[in-house]
């Protein structure tokens, strides 16, 4: 509204902003802030604040320490756990890549509009279908009896049928199926902003397919790259649903062991539990926006 | 040119590349093929191929209640939790593109932090402090949770939105003597629609899809629809469970439809990418 009054009245006049100005977007913003207060930064320090406390039998004391965190940062018990949460994190965000990249490409280079907004609802549609139905889905096809083993025997690759499903590989596996729109996605949006005229340079000035993938392609999409590792890292890292659907109760991953503990009433456990989870998913992004950052010479 | 296209790579690398998609598009639908295949089974264990076909898992399902009640609360509370982010968070983004503000930055990236937050520390935490001032199990609770969970992915599709109108539109009708709130609705609104549409329905499904924030704060006997499902899970593994999945693909399929109905003249948002890069060389 300002705006309208400085252009209207005196153009070249240097436009001093009214204090008025200063009020608007804090208003805008008000009710957004006050909800992330109350929903966001008073549970977070509630949560902290319970991480302090601890659990004796069976009954939750309210006393200063670190008990608990000592407790959980030397059980062996827990660090398999933490390693379980890493390792499936790094494996998920692995093959999301290896199947996200090509995917990305293609998406990229049919020439067809029709086909690409067809492979492009393909890819993204399973985001509409809830995680419990798609890891349940994969409860089925990786089941003993299930079709994918049903084609292993029937190529006879295996002799009889491997356990896929309630163990670490069909979580990894359902998981790399979720998180594949998301790593699709900013790969494909580096891909569409490349500039064409780059490539055909780098083709008439007679560089191979190969060398003009390698050299002007790969590096120039790689921001995308790593914004797709970044996200299927941290989104795996805080996985639920899946892990407790396909792990059948033996992957013990963060956020179970976060949900076990607050249903067993030890707050303390799940509150440093979390705190944990919550640090591995901090580090993760500052991490890959480090890289990402050097990725983008 | 930009027409160096798949048909005019050389035929190997071409054909390798089409068949890596068919065995994407293969693995992306899969799980939710036999989901609907299995909806068919006339057993309650899974075995490929099926055994026999039958309506059963269908007739049982249309006698499990719980599962209606619950889809109609997801539904109400996802509507409600999308019509509130979208009023306050295109209210935030507003801010944030239009406004130069001293910490705009931080102020971005605080909110959009819940995103990179592992959704059961959020639940976990949202219920311990609701517990601590005794209001968990209110409506309120629950959805203002629903709330925050799909606020960013509106603030950050809106923005995207803002950020490419062409804000002398808006001058011009402030200078016609609109309003800024009849300046919002008649200049800003209708050019960012499309966008705002995206949004509203991926926050819809966001907030239907949420299980870690729902679980402690749904009451007993008044849980939703992915918590039902994912506790019936827990105990039975019967197709009741893909009955109930196929109809919720069914509707996701006609949500799709309609959506790629609504964008039919306009391609995959690929022009929305294009566009932030020219202003990016501005």
């Amino acid at each position: 509204m300002v705006d309208a009054v400085a252009t209207g009245s005196t153009v070249l006049r240097p436009r001093r902003l009214p204090k008025r100005r200063n009020f608007m977007p804090l208003f805008l913003l008000l009710p957004t802030l006050l909800l992330m207060g109350y929903t966001f930064l008073a549970p977070l320090a509630t949560f902290l604040q319970f991480s302090f406390f601890r659990f004796r039998k069976g009954r939750l004391e309210e006393a200063f320490t670190f008990e608990t965190y000592q407790r959980f940062l030397t059980d062996p018990y827990f660090h398999a756990s933490i390693a379980d949460t890493l390792y499936m994190a790094a494996t998920v965000t692995g093959l999301s890549l290896l199947i996200g990249y090509p995917l990305a490409f293609a998406l990229w280079r049919i020439n067809r509009p029709g086909l690409q907004k067809w492979l492009g609802l393909i890819i993204f549609s399973p985001i509409l279908v809830s995680v419990v139905v798609r890891s349940y889905g994969w409860t089925v096809l990786l089941a003993e009896q299930g079709p994918v083993n049903w084609v292993l025997l029937g190529l006879g690759i295996v002799d009889e049928p491997v356990r896929l499903v309630f163990n670490l590989t069909g979580v990894v596996i359902s998981l790399t199926h979720i998180f594949l729109p998301f790593t699709v996605f900013p790969i494909f949006s580096t891909m569409v902003r490349l500039d064409p005229s780059l490539r055909e340079a780098a083709m008439d000035l007679g560089a191979g397919w190969w060398t003009t993938f390698r050299r002007v392609t790969l590096p120039l999409t790689l921001p995308g790259l790593v914004a797709a590792a970044q996200i299927s890292f941290t989104l795996a890292l805080g996985a639920f649903v899946t892990p407790s659907i396909l792990g059948g109760g033996r992957v013990l991953v963060l956020p179970l062991q976060v949900y076990r503990a607050t249903s067993d009433i030890n707050w303390p456990v799940a509150a440093v539990g979390g705190l944990v989870l919550l640090m591995m998913a901090f580090i993760a992004v500052v991490v890959f926006n480090r890289l990402l950052k050097f990725s983008e010479i | 040119m930009a027409r160096s296209l798949l048909q005019n790579l050389p035929p190997l690398r071409y054909l390798l590349l089409t068949v890596f998609t068919l065995l994407g598009v293969a693995f992306i639908i899969a799980p939710i093929a036999i989901v609907v295949l299995n909806s068919f089974s006339s057993v309650a264990y899974n075995v490929f191929p099926p055994e026999g076909y039958s309506l059963r898992w269908y007739q049982n399902l249309a006698e499990q209640k719980a599962f209606y009640s619950a889809a109609l609360r997801s539904v109400i509370l996802a509507v409600l939790a999308t019509g509130i982010a979208l009023v306050i968070g295109t209210m935030a983004a507003y801010a944030m593109v239009r406004y130069t503000m001293r910490g705009a930055d931080f102020i971005k990236a605080f909110l959009l932090s819940p995103v990179v937050l592992p959704k059961i520390v959020l639940g976990v935490a949202i219920f311990m402090f609701f517990i601590r001032i005794k209001t968990s199990g209110d409506y309120s609770s629950l959805l203002l949770t629903h709330v925050l969970v799909v606020l960013p992915f509106i603030i950050a599709l809106v923005s995207a939105a803002l950020v490419n109108f062409d804000w002398t539109l808006q001058e011009a009708a402030m200078d016609l003597g609109a309003g800024p709130i009849t300046t919002f609705l008649r200049v800003i609104l209708p050019q960012i629609a499309v966008s705002v549409g995206v949004a509203a329905v991926f926050a819809f499904f966001v907030s239907f899809d949420q299980v870690e924030t729902t679980l402690f704060l749904a009451r007993p006997g008044e849980n939703t629809l992915p918590i039902e499902m994912f506790l019936y899970l827990q105990k039975w593994q019967d197709p009741t469970i893909a009955a109930l999945s196929t109809v919720l693909v069914l509707f996701a399929g006609v949500v799709m439809v309609a959506l790629s109905h609504a964008m039919r003249d306009r391609r995959l948002p690929v022009a929305l990418l294009q566009k932030t890069k020219e202003e990016a060389s501005k």
